[in-house]
């Protein structure tokens, strides 16, 4: 992807920061969770179907206590009813036990994603199946939806899928196109009003810095997605919260199969910090606010996670560890040995 | 067990106001009882049950509800309510996985459910996988040879506390003793080992091969294995 790569780090496209910060920033970059170490972290999207263990266990150790995973397309498009089935299930299902075994708390948003709902026979059987899963435990949202191409089949499962979170009492965690952003993202905004939701109910996604102020302005959440190249660096977020704070603004990974980073919401945090934001700024930013918008769904329990020792009364028999789905032993990744 | 059991252990569990969610919806037609049985956790708490000496004990309340909607369900079309349920199954989450496994003893038509119990034997999701072999007399009255022995192996496999199978001994047979003798020999080549509980396994079905097995764990630096081998020489 970036094949004169000296020529990218010797010219950041973005870097915001004095010559002094960037210097600072050089010498902590290798032990930044020094900079968090108490510090705990709620990723309100990231689709990890398509990541490893391995970043499980990365999201633990860095502090990440709970996850939101929007439903979305897959990399291709799916042919069938029982594909789009047979993946909400496993966000109710096999990730979330997946999950359970570092301690973190999973939680799914479910909709038909942008791109999809240009495939209008399919879309239609998709709807059919939606409300089996909006009503389930853990469901915090309708999500991703909202527009891609910004064609006319996006916007009719928009409306739709707005109705069915206003039945079921949800809030809307909505995705911005990446092609005429700023029109869609105001456009996405205004449907929703249209449709009698009350901005505060709307977790509007992938901000930058020309959609923001608006966003704001109007009364919805603004979910800023920390992701390389084509999206937020974590150093323009930094200057986003010196200059619009803390308030309904909250980082998220979005780390999918594309070059992405789990770890984005930690080392915002820790770059943050470094850059002299004020610790309640970093904790509403990067864990309270998504945890209060979330939790109008009435789906989130904040002592499933913040009470590290029994996460869950339901997963516990007779006080035997082994038969809750028992966490993962630790492996040495150093070693040679393999046993 | 009766559903008025079951009932009478809901109303010493529940409050007032989860009786009055519960007796609602059970009388519903199945389809709303089914949407109930998905909504149940916002009603009804998921506290532990205080329930001791009968089948429940280990249950929360959500669960324990879950299971008495399914057993209001009218079975009398046996194709509407085997896909009703299926399409509880085919959209579970992981809570409502567990529930259903639990209620499998209590269903109608239980030679219908046989995959979906097996397939739970199958899963690697730790809580539904427990569902079925733990204190589930499912298994143990429906299961053939093969599925039986695979959910003992699996769980012994997954280090798993065998004796909390329902009809553990009962159901013992001879491939399954042949089977542990030569799981025991490849955990020992590895350098591991066994639970000792599992030997008991082998009681009744000891052969010329299972007979050396015990000698060698005569000789095992762990109490538990030496005193289950012998008395196992001693039984055969």
């Amino acid at each position: 992807m970036c094949q004169k790569h000296n020529e990218f780090t010797q010219n950041p496209s973005h870097f915001e920061g004095s010559q002094e910060e960037q210097a600072t920033a050089n010498l902590v970059e290798l032990d930044y969770k020094e900079y968090i170490k108490d510090m705990k972290f709620f990723d309100p999207h990231i689709h990890m179907t398509s990541r490893t263990t391995d970043d499980y266990q990365a999201l633990a150790d860095a502090g990440v206590v709970a996850i939101i995973e929007p439903a979305f397309w897959l990399g291709q498009p799916r042919t069938g009813l029982s594909t789009f089935k047979d993946y909400f299930s496993s966000l109710v299902g096999w990730e979330r036990f997946r999950s359970s075994q570092f301690g973190i708390k999973h939680y799914c948003t479910i909709g038909l994603n942008s791109r999809e709902a240009n495939n209008e026979a399919l879309a239609e059987q998709v709807m059919d199946i939606l409300p089996l899963y909006l009503y389930k435990e853990g469901v915090v949202g309708v999500g991703e939806i909202g527009f891609d191409d910004q064609t006319p089949a996006e916007e009719k499962y928009y409306r739709l899928q707005l109705e069915l979170a206003k039945e079921a009492g949800l809030p809307v965690q909505v995705h911005t196109p990446h092609r005429d952003k700023k029109k869609g993202t105001e456009r996405s905004m205004a449907i929703a009003l249209e449709h009698g939701i009350a901005p505060e109910m709307v977790i509007i996604d992938h901000n930058n810095e020309e959609t923001v102020k608006s966003v704001l302005d109007q009364g919805f959440y603004a979910a800023f997605t920390i992701y390389p190249f084509t999206k937020m660096g974590n150093e323009r977020m930094v200057e986003i919260v010196k200059q619009y704070g803390s308030e309904r603004i909250m980082v998220n990974s979005a780390a999918d199969w594309g070059i992405s980073d789990p770890l984005a919401i930690p080392k915002t945090a820790a770059l943050m910090k470094i850059k002299g934001i004020a610790d309640e700024d970093i904790r509403l930013v990067t864990y309270q606010n998504a945890i209060t918008a979330f939790a109008q769904s009435g789906q989130i329990l904040v002592e499933d996670f913040e009470n590290p020792v029994i996460i869950d009364q339901s997963l516990k028999y007779n006080g035997n560890t082994i038969l809750r789905g028992g966490q993962q032993p630790r492996v040495n990744k150093d070693s040679i040995f393999i046993r | 067990m009766q559903q008025h059991n079951l009932w009478e252990i809901l109303q010493k569990n529940a409050s007032e106001k989860e009786i009055v969610w519960l007796t609602s919806k059970s009388t519903l037609p199945n389809k709303g009882i089914q949407t109930a049985f998905v909504a149940t956790p916002r009603f009804i708490s998921r506290k532990p049950l205080v329930a001791e000496n009968t089948p429940f004990e280990t249950w929360t309340l959500d669960r324990l509800a879950r299971v008495y909607l399914l057993m209001c369900l009218d079975s009398s079309d046996e194709t509407a309510y085997v896909d009703l349920l299926e399409t509880l199954f085919d959209t579970a989450e992981m809570n409502e996985a567990v529930a259903l496994y639990v209620a499998l003893p209590y269903l109608a038509y239980p030679n219908r459910w046989l995959l979906r119990a097996t397939d739970a034997v199958r899963s690697n999701v730790g809580i539904i996988f427990d569902a079925i072999a733990f204190h589930n007399p499912f298994p143990k009255t429906y299961f053939n040879e093969l599925a039986w022995n695979q959910l003992v192996l699996k769980c012994i496999f997954n280090d798993k506390p065998i004796l909390l199978i329902d009809g553990l001994e009962e159901r013992s047979n001879q491939a399954l003793a042949d089977t542990l003798s030569d799981f025991a020999h490849e955990r020992w080549a590895a350098g591991r080992t066994v639970p000792s509980e599992v030997w008991q396994l082998v009681k009744g079905f000891v052969t010329e091969t299972i007979l050396e097995d015990l000698k060698l764990l005569q000789q095992s630096n762990r109490q538990e294995d030496r005193e289950v081998a012998t008395l196992l020489i001693h039984n055969s």
